[in-house]
């Protein structure tokens, strides 16, 4: 999480203080933005420090999927001319953002949350510690 | 009228008048009415009226919050912007296949026990609780409040424009009935009738989008044929920053994503879950209904784009008027109907949602700050829903600008306040009280600051860098500082069942 700040704040600063690296700045704001989102669900989806494999492994996929996506895009020239290729009826840079960023992760993550809740997220045994927490806390007050 | 009639290519269309529109909005505004009667019954303490009792099932759950999050701005202002700004536009909504779970993983089961453990009942007494801190309640009450004001006034000079354009009220009639009706569901029957109602509206958006996707398919000659269209007059419209520029566009991602976890309108609602096991089914039912829900978003505005390219229709003379303009030019007037209800659901579902936790940070939230606490949350609650609702009427009503400015800001205002001390505080221990407050006096400052030298064309950041992401960023940067130069006190702010809430 610190590291995409640390990004994203090198990109907006390059920008704003128009510096000669702001050819870069993109760049920086794509990778932060997928290792901000990925680094925040790795942070969400971790009990006690640890993250469960499936979890992982999904989350390190989305960071793929929507850092590879903003790379493509990025780095691809442009062809949205007419006549230009068409992929799932949108141009490829297009179609690889849409479909890619915004579907992809939709068929992995929601998934994988419901597939580790047992497991991982919530069992009835989290429910009733907490429980017996809240009633000590109330006890003590 | 907000609508400006096409003429060339589009077979003849209804008014908005017509009878069969007008027909499903008295519909829809009878099923609402019905639902706060029945809700009203149910509403007998503060407890039902800000959290629904703790009793809602998981489906109306993710509903109400993908209704919630969907205002009127996805089906007017969102295609109208995908009309101007081409696919860059969309990265305000691209992050929706990631932000259901990322709320999961991060809010959901931690805000659901700590609500239970604590009997908490509004956004900002989780921040007090988990910081053992008045001081970061108060400042988080705060920022909602001035957020929650342009928000609703946004929505209600949309409605009133709509109102106005369907049964000729004149604007401030509209405005003030799009009040009235949405205040006597959310004043009687609190959150409980706000979150049945959401899920009759949340139906209805996504019902509305899917059936005008299809016919935004049908007229444009299927995908291949709007992007052939577009493609052979700009080559820029359809690439993957739009008009927009890669810079602009990214950064949309990065707010509208991270600063998903910072909006209380939803954060809000995971409070109201019945069986905190229920979660397991919330990403995949919330992002299943969002995704529907932007079929119309995307669709509409570059179905519009692509016959205004192709000379099918004159250019539009105002971009919101993408969505009625095609649901009136090329959908029967039933589908017509049920679009217009779409737009008005959405309007009210998330003013709704506001009057709400408005509301409770003043009658709950503020008072605590201060050590205090008010005999009658119903009471005051219900009295308070009035006076936040009159006065975005009266704001809505003073300058069509002061609108646009306090709308403008709400989200990014949400995300730079709340996402470091409620999203990353709740499941990070190394957090700390003065790390909190330091982030959310930043996030409420700086955007407050310099939204409003933009506005008064003071000051203006360089083309891609926005106002909401440099406020997001900078907090964030705070609250890692801070808490950082403060960890000593980390351990000791944490009472041991808001450990086991965040250890659970």
């Amino acid at each position: 999480m610190w590291l995409s700040c640390l990004v994203i704040g090198a990109a907006y600063a390059s920008v704003i203080f128009a510096s000669e690296l702001n050819r870069l700045a993109p760049w920086g704001v794509a990778m932060g933005s997928a290792g901000a989102l990925c680094a925040m669900m790795a942070l969400g989806a971790s009990r006690r420090g640890r993250l469960h494999p499936l979890a992982a492994a999904a989350i390190l996929a989305t960071f793929i999927i929507v850092a590879g996506g903003f790379a493509f895009a990025l780095a691809r020239p442009a062809e949205e001319g007419a006549g230009g290729p068409l992929w799932l009826g949108l141009p490829v840079r297009t179609a690889v953002i849409v479909y890619g960023v915004g579907l992809l992760p939709l068929l992995v993550l929601p998934l994988t949350y419901a597939l580790t809740f047992d497991e991982q997220i919530l069992s009835d045994d989290d429910i009733e510690r907490v429980r017996q927490a809240a009633r000590a806390h109330a006890a003590s007050q | 009228m907000i609508f400006v009639p096409l003429v060339q290519g589009a077979r003849s269309q209804p008014d908005p008048t017509h009878p069969a529109i007008i027909a499903i909005a008295a519909f829809y505004f009878v099923a609402v009415a019905a639902i706060a009667v029945w809700a009203a019954r149910r509403t007998h303490n503060a407890r039902d009226f800000f959290v629904a009792g703790q009793g809602i099932g998981i489906v109306a759950l993710a509903i109400a919050a993908m209704a919630a999050t969907l205002s009127g701005f996805a089906f007017i202002g969102g295609p109208g912007l995908v009309y101007q700004s081409g696919t860059g536009a969309v990265f305000l909504v691209l992050s929706a296949s990631i932000t259901s779970t990322m709320g999961a993983w991060v809010l959901a089961k931690r805000m659901r026990l700590l609500g239970e453990a604590r009997a908490l009942i509004t956004v900002p007494d989780a921040i007090g609780a988990r910081y053992r801190s008045p001081a970061a309640q108060g400042l988080a009450a705060v920022a909602i409040l001035v957020a929650v004001v342009g928000y609703m006034a946004t929505n209600f000079l949309a409605l009133g424009l709509l109102l106005n354009a369907m049964f000729h009220t004149g604007l401030a009639m509209g405005i003030w009935l799009a009040m009235l009706v949405t205040l006597s569901y959310t004043v009687t029957g609190g959150i409980l009738a706000g979150i049945y109602t959401d899920l009759f509206e949340g139906l209805v958006k996504t019902t509305a989008s899917v059936t005008v996707f299809f016919f935004v398919l049908k007229a444009g000659g299927g995908m291949e044929g709007i992007s052939r269209a577009i493609m052979a007059v700009d080559e820029t419209f359809l690439g993957p920053w739009g008009k927009m520029g890669p810079m602009a566009a990214l950064s949309l991602f990065f707010v509208f994503g991270l600063g998903s976890l910072g909006q209380p309108h939803i954060a809000h609602k995971f409070y109201m879950l019945k069986d905190p096991r229920r979660l397991k089914w919330y990403p995949l039912l919330m992002s299943v209904a969002m995704t529907l829900t932007l079929l119309l978003f995307v669709g509409v505005g570059l179905a519009m784009r692509a016959f205004v390219s192709s000379g099918r229709i004159p250019p539009l003379g105002r971009a919101d008027d993408a969505t009625p303009a095609f649901v009136l030019g090329f959908t029967p007037s039933v589908v017509a109907g049920v679009v217009f209800a779409g737009v008005i659901a959405a309007g009210m579902s998330t003013v709704n949602s506001f009057m709400n936790i408005g509301a409770a940070a003043i009658t709950h939230d503020l008072p605590r700050a201060f050590g205090r606490r008010v005999r009658n949350e119903l009471r005051w609650g219900r009295i308070w829903t009035l006076v936040l609702s009159v006065s975005a009427v009266i704001v809505a009503q003073l300058s069509g600008t002061l609108v646009a400015f306090l709308g403008i800001f709400g989200y990014g205002l949400f995300a730079s306040t709340l996402v470091p001390a409620l999203a990353i505080g709740l499941n990070w221990r190394g957090a700390t009280r003065q790390g909190a407050v330091a982030s959310i006096a930043t996030g409420l400052g700086l955007t407050l600051a310099l939204e409003s030298l933009s506005f008064f064309k003071a000051f203006a950041l360089p083309s891609g860098v926005t106002t909401s992401g440099l406020a997001l960023l900078l907090s964030l940067v705070v609250f890692f500082v801070v808490s950082w130069l403060t960890r000593a006190a980390a351990a000791a702010q944490l009472d041991p069942d808001i450990r086991a809430v965040m250890d659970s």
